[in-house]
C-alpha cells in the first residue's frame, strides 16, 4: 500500500468516526427541533418521523401562556451578568495578590483556597442555605448572586496566569511609585484579557445552566431562572411535549448563538483550563 | 496613600455587604398577603387567579400575591425551607400528607377558635373532618375532597362491544370481574387498564377495600405485612404479568405520556386515577365515563385533599383568615367543583338543592349522580393521617422493587414496615 | 515600611490584604464558615425549625447501618466507573481523529461541544424522550437491527447506565477539547523522528502520544472523577432516583434528607461522607501520579 493510499485510508476512517460522533451528539437536538413543530399525537407516533403532517408554529406561541420565558430570561441575564462581573473581578484581584505581592501568610492562605477546591459544592450548600435564610435572602436573586461572586477556582486560574508575568514588571512599576492596585489595574489586568475571557465563559456557562442552586433557593415562580422555569413546566399531572420541546429550543438558543459567535474564544477557554503552567 | 487604601477596601467591602441588604420594605395602607399553591394544571392556576381577583374586589384593602410553587414533593420541600427561612407565605396550600408533620413543628397557625366561630366541623364530610382535626385542634381548612375512581374511554368499550361499567356503587365490579373485562379489552394496541400500580394515589383504597390497613390505630406503626395487603399487591402485579392487560408499571407516566393522554388517545381503555383528573379529561372533549373502583370486598374509595392554612409567622392573621374563608366559600370552592377538579367536602353541598348548584352534565356526565354518596362517604386516606411525610417515598421505592424488579412480596412488606416505622420514630422524636 | 532583601522591594501586606478583602470576605462567608458549620451540624439532629440537638456521632453510626447510604454510595461508584473510563476513551479517540488536517474541523468541534453548553434541564427533557421504551428514538434504532431495547430509565438494571450514557454524551466534547489542547502541545518533531524510524501509527500513539499526554489525562481524570461523584441534576430531572433506589446517588440522598425529610444533621453527615470519598480518591490519584507539584 502506498503512502498516499494509506493516508487517504486514515482520513476516511477518521471521517467515519467523527461523523458517527457528530451524529450522536446532534440527534437529540434534531429531534428536539422536529418535535417542537409536531402535534401532540404525532409525537407519539411509532416509528418516529422527522416531520409531522404540517409545521405547527402554535407550539411556540403557546409557550408564553405556560412559561413566562421573558421573566425567566431576564432573571437569568441578571444573575449571570452579576456573577460574571464580580467573580472575575474578585478572582483577578486575589489572583494577582497571590501571584505578585509579598506578604506574610500568603502561601498559607492560598493553600487554604486550593484545599477548598476539593470540597464538593454540596458540603456547603446546606449551611449556606441556612445562612442565606438568616439574612432573609432566600427566594431572592441575591441568594444566587452573592455566594457565586467569589470562586476559589477562579482565583486559582487567575493566579496561574499572573504568576507567568515577570516579577521585574511589577518591581519596576513599584520603583516608579505605583501602588500595587494601580499596577494591577494598569499593567496586569490588560495583559490578562484572554484568561479573563476564559473565566468569564466558564462562569457564564455554569451560572446560566445552573439548576441545583435555584432549585433550592427560589420559591417564587416569578424569580425562576430559565433552567428552573423549564423544569417546572414538566408539570405534575400532564405535559404538553411539543410545547415543552419548543420551550427547550428557545432556552438553548441564546447559548447556542453565543457559542457560534465566539466559538474560538470558547474553545480556547476550555483548552486553557486543562493547561497547567 | 494609607487613607486611599483604607477607603478603597472599605468601598469594596461595602459593595459586597450592601448588596446583602437589598430587600426593599414596602409601606402601604393596603395589606399584602402572600399566598402559595402549586401548579396542578393551567386550568387550576387560572381558577385560582380568578378567585383572587374576585376576593380582591370584595376586600379592596387586601391584595393577594399569588406564588405558584413547584409541584409534588418539591412543594413540601419548599414549604419546609421557607419555614426555616422565616419566609413562609401568609396563606398556603398544605398537602394532607404533610399537614400533621407541619402542624407538629409549629409551622401552622392554630385556627380552632376562628374555625369554630364560623364553621361547624360536623358539616364537613367524615374524611375531611378527620384530616383537619388533630386531637381536637384545627390548623387548616380542608379545601375539598378528591378520591381515586375509574375512568373509561367509551369509544374503546363500544368498539370492543363490551358493556360500560355501572356507576352505581351497589353494582360495582369485583376485582375479578374487573380483571376479566380488562383482559377482554386488551389488544395489540390497547391496554385494558392503567393506574393500579401508581400506588401513591390509588393503593390505599384497594388495601382498605380488602380489609387491610396501612397503620396501627395510633399511626405509630406501619401494618403492611398482612395477608390482605399482600393479596392486593399481588393482584395488582398479576393484572400486568399474568393477564397482560396493563402496561409496565408507570411506564409512560414516568417517561412522558401522562395517564390521561393514554386514555384520551385510546391506548388504554380504563384508567384508575384521582377524581381531579376529571377537569382535564372533560375539557379534552373525549367520550368519557366514570365508575367506582373495583371492589376487593367492601365497595369504597378513599378521600383526602390539601388544606388551606395560615403560617404561624403571619403579620396579618385577620386578613389571612378572611382570605381563607373566601377560599372555603362557594365562590371559590364551588367554581372548582363545577369544573370537575374538586368534589365538595361538606354534607350540605351533597343535598339535592345544593348539588344542582354545582353539578354540570357536560363535566360530570350522568355517572357522578350515582356516585355522590360514594365520594361523600369516602374513607379517610390513611396517608393523610400519617406522621412521617417520608412514608410516601418509601412506599413508592419498595413497591417499585416489587412490581418492576420482582423483589419478593414478603421482603417488600417487611421492608415497608421497618423503614416506615423508622421514619415515624424519627419524625416523632424531633 | 520594611524593606525586604531579595528581589522584592518591600512588604506589601497592607495593600495585599486590602485588595484581598472582598474575595476573602466572600470566601470566609460562603466557603469556610459553611464547611465548618456543616461539620458541626453533622453531629446534631436538626430540622431547621426547632433548635439543633447534639447527638454525638449518632448520624455517622446511622449512616453505617443505613442500607440506603450503602446503596447510593454503590450507585455513585458505579456511575463513576461507567462514565469516567468510557468517557475518557471516547474523548481521546475523537481528539486524536480531530488532531490532523481534516475537512469540516470546525463543524465537528462545534457538534461535539454543543451538549457541553446545553443546560442539563434541556438535555434531560430530550433524553427522557429518547429513552421512552415505546415511542423513543433509541429503541427505534435498535429495532432496525432487530434488537428489542430495554426499558432504559424504567428498569432498575438499566436506569443508572442510562444516566451514565447521558453523562458521557454531555461531557465528551468538553474533555475532547482538553485532550486536543494536550495533543497540540506535543511537538511534531517526535512524530517525524518516529516516522523516520519506521514506527507505525499505532506505535506512535502508544509510545509518544500516550506518555506525552499524561498530565492532560491526569487532569481530566481527576476532574471527571470529582464531577461524577457529585452527579445530581440528571438524577433529579430524569429518574428522581428510581425505579426503587436504583439510580439514586449520594447527592440526591443528601438533597432528599436536607430539603425533603427535615433531616439536616444527617444530610450534613452525608455531605462529609462525600467529601471524604472525593478527598481519598484525589489524594490517592495524586500519590499515584506523583503529580502533587503539578497541581500546586
Amino acid at each position: 500500500m502506498s503512502m498516499k493510499t494509506k493516508k487517504l485510508l486514515i482520513k476516511i476512517v477518521a471521517h467515519v468516526v467523527l461523523l458517527i460522533g457528530a451524529f450522536t451528539m446532534l440527534v437529540p437536538f434534531i429531534w428536539m427541533l422536529s418535535s417542537s413543530f409536531k402535534s401532540l399525537g404525532e409525537v407519539f407516533v411509532f416509528p418516529p418521523t422527522l416531520f409531522g403532517e404540517k409545521i405547527i408554529w402554535e407550539n411556540y406561541t403557546k409557550i408564553s401562556s405556560r412559561f413566562d420565558y421573558f421573566a425567566y430570561f431576564l432573571n437569568s441575564v441578571k444573575v449571570s451578568a452579576w456573577v460574571v462581573v464580580f467573580q472575575v473581578f474578585t478572582s483577578a484581584t486575589a489572583g494577582f495578590v497571590f501571584a505578585k505581592l509579598n506578604f506574610k501568610g500568603r502561601d498559607k492562605v492560598f493553600l487554604l483556597y486550593l484545599a477548598t477546591m476539593m470540597i464538593p459544592f454540596h458540603v456547603t450548600v446546606i449551611t449556606n442555605y441556612l445562612q442565606m435564610s438568616k439574612y432573609g435572602l432566600v427566594n431572592t436573586l441575591w441568594s444566587l448572586m452573592l455566594p457565586a461572586s467569589v470562586s476559589a477556582f477562579g482565583t486559582f486560574l487567575m493566579r496561574q496566569f499572573f504568576i507567568t508575568l515577570p516579577n521585574e514588571l511589577v518591581d519596576a512599576a513599584k520603583i516608579d511609585g505605583c501602588n500595587p492596585f494601580t499596577i494591577f489595574i494598569r499593567i496586569a489586568l490588560p495583559m490578562a484579557k484572554s484568561t479573563i475571557a476564559t473565566l468569564s465563559i466558564f462562569c457564564f456557562m455554569g451560572v446560566w445552566n445552573d439548576y441545583f442552586t435555584p432549585l433550592i433557593y427560589i420559591n417564587d415562580s416569578r424569580k425562576y431562572t430559565l433552567p428552573l422555569g423549564l423544569a417546572s413546566m414538566k408539570g405534575m399531572y400532564s405535559t404538553d411535549w411539543p410545547v415543552l420541546m419548543s420551550a427547550s429550543v428557545i432556552a438553548v438558543l441564546p447559548v447556542l448563538i453565543a457559542f457560534l459567535l465566539a466559538q474560538d474564544a470558547f474553545v480556547k477557554g476550555v483548552m486553557m483550563s486543562g493547561l497547567k503552567e | 496613600m494609607k487613607r486611599r487604601m483604607i477607603a478603597g477596601s472599605m468601598t469594596a467591602l461595602m459593595v459586597v455587604l450592601a448588596l446583602g441588604m437589598g430587600v426593599a420594605v414596602q409601606a402601604d395602607d393596603v395589606v399584602e398577603l402572600t399566598f402559595m399553591g402549586w401548579e396542578a394544571s393551567p386550568l387550576e392556576t387560572q381558577a385560582v387567579e380568578d378567585g383572587i381577583a374576585a376576593f380582591e374586589a370584595q376586600y379592596p384593602n387586601i391584595k393577594v400575591n399569588y406564588t405558584p410553587g413547584l409541584a409534588g414533593s418539591e412543594y413540601n420541600a419548599k414549604l419546609l425551607s421557607s419555614a426555616a427561612a422565616g419566609s413562609l407565605p401568609d396563606v398556603m396550600f398544605v398537602s394532607s400528607e404533610s399537614y400533621r408533620e407541619f402542624a407538629a413543628k409549629g409551622v401552622l397557625m392554630e385556627l380552632t377558635d376562628l374555625f369554630d366561630d364560623n364553621y361547624s366541623l360536623d358539616d364537613f364530610i367524615e374524611s375531611s373532618q378527620t384530616i383537619m382535626s388533630i386531637d381536637g385542634h384545627v390548623y387548616g381548612v380542608s379545601a375539598c375532597t378528591v378520591s381515586p375512581i375509574v375512568y373509561y374511554n367509551r369509544d374503546v368499550f363500544d368498539a370492543a362491544g363490551i358493556d360500560y361499567p355501572s356507576a352505581d356503587p351497589a353494582n360495582c365490579w369485583t376485582i375479578d370481574e374487573f380483571r376479566e373485562v380488562a383482559k377482554q379489552l386488551t389488544t395489540d394496541d390497547i391496554y385494558g387498564v392503567y393506574g393500579l400500580e401508581s400506588v401513591a394515589d390509588t393503593l390505599n383504597a384497594q388495601i382498605l377495600s380488602n380489609g387491610g390497613t396501612r397503620y396501627t390505630d395510633d399511626f405509630m406503626h406501619s401494618t403492611m405485612n398482612s395477608p390482605e395487603v399482600k393479596e392486593v399487591l399481588e393482584t395488582i402485579k398479576a393484572v400486568r404479568t399474568e393477564d397482560g392487560s396493563a402496561p409496565d408499571a408507570s411506564t409512560l407516566d414516568a417517561v412522558g405520556m401522562s395517564a390521561k393522554q393514554m386514555l384520551q388517545t385510546g391506548k388504554v381503555a380504563m384508567l384508575v386515577d384521582g377524581s381531579w383528573s376529571l377537569q382535564e379529561l372533560a375539557a379534552s372533549g373525549m367520550n368519557i365515563g366514570m365508575a367506582p373502583l373495583p371492589s376487593y370486598g367492601e365497595v369504597l374509595t378513599t378521600g383526602q385533599a390539601h388544606l388551606h392554612a395560615i403560617a404561624s409567622t403571619t403579620e396579618h392573621p385577620e386578613e389571612a383568615w378572611q382570605f381563607l374563608q373566601f377560599l372555603s366559600g362557594m365562590d371559590y370552592q364551588g367554581a372548582l367543583v363545577k369544573t370537575g377538579l374538586w368534589m365538595p367536602n361538606r354534607y350540605s353541598m351533597y343535598e339535592d338543592a345544593a348539588v344542582e348548584q354545582w353539578y354540570d352534565e357536560s363535566v360530570h356526565g350522568d355517572s357522578y349522580r350515582q356516585m355522590l354518596d360514594y365520594f361523600m362517604n369516602a374513607k379517610v386516606d390513611p396517608s393523610a393521617l400519617q406522621l412521617a411525610t417520608q412514608a410516601r417515598d418509601i412506599l413508592i421505592e419498595e413497591t417499585d422493587m416489587f412490581f418492576k424488579m420482582d423483589q419478593d412480596i414478603d421482603v417488600t412488606v417487611e421492608n415497608l414496615d421497618t423503614r416506615i416505622d423508622a421514619a415515624i420514630q424519627d419524625a416523632v422524636a424531633q | 515600611m520594611k524593606t525586604k532583601k531579595k528581589g522584592r522591594l518591600r512588604d506589601d501586606s497592607r495593600w495585599a490584604w486590602a485588595m484581598l478583602l472582598p474575595n476573602i470576605v466572600g470566601f470566609i462567608m460562603f466557603m469556610v464558615v459553611p464547611v465548618v458549620a456543616t461539620f458541626v451540624l453533622s453531629f446534631t439532629k436538626y430540622d431547621m425549625l426547632t433548635p439543633p440537638k447534639f447527638v454525638g456521632v449518632q448520624n455517622y453510626i446511622d449512616m453505617a447501618t443505613d442500607p440506603i447510604v450503602w446503596q447510593v454510595t454503590g450507585n455513585t461508584l458505579l456511575y463513576t466507573l461507567l462514565t469516567v473510563p468510557v468517557g475518557m476513551c471516547i474523548s481521546l479517540l475523537l481528539a486524536v481523529m480531530l488532531d490532523q488536517k481534516i475537512a469540516f474541523r470546525r463543524f465537528y468541534r462545534a457538534a461535539f461541544f454543543l451538549p457541553a453548553i446545553t443546560s442539563m434541564v434541556v438535555v434531560a427533557i430530550v433524553w427522557q424522550w429518547i429513552y421512552n421504551p415505546d415511542y423513543g428514538i433509541l429503541n427505534y434504532f435498535l429495532s432496525i437491527f432487530g434488537i428489542k431495547g430495554p426499558k432504559w430509565l424504567l428498569d432498575t438494571r438499566t436506569s443508572l447506565v442510562s444516566l451514565a450514557i447521558v453523562g458521557i454524551w454531555k461531557s465528551a466534547g468538553y474533555n475532547m477539547l482538553i485532550f486536543l489542547s494536550g495533543l497540540q502541545g506535543i511537538s511534531t518533531t517526535y512524530y517525524e523522528a518516529a516516522e523516520l524510524d519506521g514506527a507505525g501509527k499505532w506505535a506512535q500513539f502508544r509510545y509518544i502520544t500516550v506518555p506525552m499526554l499524561k498530565p492532560t489525562t491526569f487532569f481530566i481524570f481527576v476532574m471527571s472523577m470529582i464531577g461524577s461523584f457529585q452527579v445530581f441534576d440528571q438524577v433529579m430531572l430524569m429518574t428522581k432516583g428510581g425505579p426503587g433506589r436504583s439510580s439514586s446517588v449520594l447527592v440526591h440522598y443528601l438533597y432528599q434528607n436536607a430539603f425533603q425529610y427535615f433531616k439536616l444533621g444527617y444530610a450534613c453527615a452525608i455531605a462529609y461522607l462525600l467529601f471524604f470519598i472525593i478527598m481519598a480518591i484525589t489524594l490517592f490519584n495524586m500519590r499515584m501520579e506523583k503529580n502533587m507539584r503539578e497541581i500546586y
